[in-house]
């Protein structure tokens, strides 16, 4: 018994030792750093790392402000157009995918194709494409639609391709999800002569919410998070910029362009602790719709 | 055995991953030592011409290895920023007249006034290596120069002359409405910009952006305010794209694809144009910025001038060499290689003809002794100690007047405000 005891600990020392290089990682590279930003948060930064402590000025100027609010609705906007649509869209692709078609490999590579080209490259390309008056889609389509720098456009805009830029991933995760699935459930299904539709909704809904919420979630957090396609198709000198930045573009700005470091960390907890709330709401509704069982 | 063998090699692995970790954290950070001299720049356009300039010095020094490293503008100050932060800056690197009070007056530069023979170095660039307190903090580098670039082949279809040394404010507003209604081309192309856009303006027209010693804003002037305003309202002519067009399509590209006959644009674009739009070659050139045909004040003449400067830390870990490698950038021989690479003017006076030289070696065919002729009246860059918290707050503030959400008059009064309080602070 007590040589049975002692060896356990040996095996948890190795165990530790094992685990010890994440872990390291995660104190030194994750949770120092959001350690120090809460700090930071309620301090005044000056420049080359002085601080002082500033209370809580930073929240109070933050929530006074409406550039940081109309920043807040351009985040939560951006994620109601592209998590719905978006991880509706992987789902019909991935059950597409799945069906017996000709040169099935090939379109899963094209689907996913967007996902191994680089953000900046897919914002740059798409930029051309919506340009108002050289643009292939307003050519096309023969509108006249100022696509990147009228401010209620440009945050469809940019769903669009974030959309675009996702779903093949998505699609995929979801796929796999589905092949998972038991033939032997839609053998059965058909003996009790279910149609397709019905299949889907008894079936294979239900056997792939699991991966339909990991979807779902990270997703959400991607799109509360949007940085890069703002900043490469919207930019600086364009008039629709102030209108239609997001929480991370602001914090971009105030921490890296204007130097409030104090400021610019509150935004960031503030936009912490809104993917956390949006997160838990997810997690408690996934009681209501997500199945565990096999 | 074989069960201490698995565990020996288990944590050596584990080790060299915590290793690993370790050397990602070190790695760029700079500031090594044998010998050897980590140079970084922002310009990726000019790393040819550093590079000459290293391997000049590292022939005559043999136990010297430097290497430069260029990375984009906006990552480059974020570095920047985080190794002074730190103490590991790299051993040299270009300083923007735009940061140079923010590191020179927190003791973050060399204090560089003995390696500098001031009185060799054009007015402007020893200005803009100058720290509060009125010492040195950098080598001067170079100086540069707006010009007006026009499209010989829109002017010769809409049979409208040249610009040259004549035009006034009036004859490009007459030549871009000729050339629009002739050629249904885009005239001048007045895009939103302070240095390569309205201060040249402001300062034909006898206004000021600041003060002569930087203490005060003078948006809410007359001939200030006039100036931005005729500026901004360029765009209302049919002849000039709107600034929701910029956003589409930036003026250089609309020049270079023969939609616009006229922009401005700083020399140190120039190399990158001429070797990007190779075979637009010949059918563009550069003159003076036209002069305000009725100043306020003056003569109607100035081009907004700013340059750069090499630095170094003040604690910096090879410093002795590193202000020995700069007192060689500062020199005649370096400045003349710089010149020669056509990456910057040289700041050393009387070495301009080496970068005018330098395009023509290459076979571009600019005019671009007027840019030279420019910096007989040129204005001094715009600069105070609190211009970076104030400069971001101003530009979007002009966006805001192209977008149509404040007014001019409305938005210089908050121009003018918003500068006067950065500068209490």
């Amino acid at each position: 018994m007590k040589k049975k005891k002692k060896g356990l600990n040996q095996d948890n020392k190795w165990g530790y030792l094992m685990v010890a290089p994440t872990i390291i990682g995660l104190l030194v590279l994750n949770v120092y750093p959001f350690i120090d930003t809460i700090i930071l948060s309620f301090s005044s930064a000056k420049v080359f790392g002085g601080r002082e402590f500033a209370g809580l000025s930073n929240y109070t100027k933050m929530f006074s402000d409406a550039e940081f609010w109309r920043a807040t609705w351009n985040t939560v906007l951006f994620c109601i157009l592209t998590v719905p649509v978006g991880v509706l869209l992987a789902l019909v692709i991935a059950i597409l995918l799945n069906a017996k078609i000709k040169g099935k490999v090939a379109f899963r590579a094209i689907f996913f194709l967007p996902m191994v080209v680089a953000p900046a490259a897919v914002a740059m390309v798409w930029k051309w494409m919506f340009n108002a008056e050289y643009g292939i889609i307003n050519t096309v389509f023969h509108t006249k639609i100022d696509w990147i720098t009228n401010p209620n456009v440009v945050i469809i805009t940019v769903a669009i391709v974030a959309i675009w830029s996702a779903l093949g991933y998505d699609a995929v995760l979801l796929l796999s999800g589905i092949q998972n699935i038991s033939k032997s459930y839609y053998e059965a299904a058909s003996l009790d002569g279910c149609t397709k539709l019905q299949q889907f909704r008894y079936i294979t809904l239900p056997m792939v919410s699991p991966t339909l919420f990991v979807v779902l979630i990270m997703r959400l957090m991607a799109s509360l998070k949007v940085y890069d396609l703002l900043y490469m198709m919207v930019g600086e000198g364009n008039p629709a910029l102030s209108k239609a930045q997001s929480l991370i573009y602001l914090f971009y700005r105030e921490s890296f362009i204007s130097g409030n470091r104090g400021y610019a960390s509150a935004i960031v907890i503030w936009t912490v602790l809104l993917i956390g709330i949006i997160t838990a709401v997810q997690f408690i509704g996934q009681k209501k719709w997500v199945n565990y069982e096999v | 055995m074989n069960k201490w063998l698995k565990k020996g090699i288990a944590v050596t692995l584990a080790g060299a991953m915590v290793l690993g970790l370790a050397a990602c954290g070190a790695k760029g950070e700079g500031g090594s030592s044998d010998g050897h001299l980590v140079f970084q720049i922002w310009d990726q356009g000019q790393k040819d011409g550093m590079e000459s300039m290293a391997e000049a010095y590292m022939k005559e020094h043999e136990d010297v290895t430097i290497e430069v490293q260029a990375v984009g503008w906006d990552e480059y100050w974020t570095k920047l920023e985080a190794s002074a932060t730190s103490n590991s800056m790299p051993d040299i690197f270009w300083m923007h007249s735009n940061q140079i009070y923010k590191y020179a007056d927190n003791g973050i530069l060399a204090d560089c006034s003995d390696i500098v023979n001031a009185s060799g170095y054009s007015e402007v660039s020893v200005a803009n290596a100058t720290g509060s307190d009125g010492k040195l903090y950098g080598v001067p580098k170079d100086k540069d120069i707006v010009g007006l670039l026009y499209n010989k082949e829109l002017f010769d279809a809409a049979q409208v002359s040249y610009p040259d040394d004549t035009w006034t404010w009036d004859d490009l507003e007459n030549a871009s409405k000729q050339i629009y209604e002739k050629t249904g081309k885009y005239g001048y192309m007045a895009y939103s910009h302070d240095q390569i856009g309205y201060w040249n303006f402001v300062y034909q027209n006898g206004g000021k952006i600041l003060n002569d010693d930087g203490t005060e804003a003078e948006y809410t002037e007359k001939a200030t305010a006039d100036a931005i305003k005729y500026y901004v309202e360029l765009q209302k002519n049919d002849w000039c794209p709107t600034q929701e067009q910029f956003a589409n399509t930036g003026a250089a590209e609309m020049f270079f694809s023969g939609e616009g006959a006229m922009y401005f644009a700083g020399n140190w674009d120039l190399i990158n144009l001429c070797t990007t739009y190779e075979d637009m070659n010949g059918k563009w050139d550069v003159a003076v910025l036209p002069k305000c045909p009725d100043p306020a004040a003056g003569e109607g003449r100035a081009s907004i001038s700013n340059s750069v400067s090499y630095a170094t830390a003040a604690k910096g870990k090879n410093k002795e060499l590193a202000m020995d490698f700069l007192k060689f950038l500062g020199s005649e021989e370096a400045q003349k290689i710089q010149g020669e690479s056509g990456a910057a003017i040289p700041a050393y006076n009387g070495l301009e003809d080496a970068w005018v030289q330098s395009f023509a070696d290459k076979g571009y065919e600019l005019t671009l002794e007027n840019l030279i002729g420019e910096f007989d009246y040129s204005v001094k860059y715009v600069n105070n100690p609190s211009r970076p918290s104030w400069e971001p707050k101003v530009e979007q503030t002009m966006l805001d007047i192209y977008a149509g959400t404040v007014t001019v008059d409305e938005g210089i009064e908050k121009m003018q405000s918003l500068v006067t309080e950065a500068m209490k602070e």
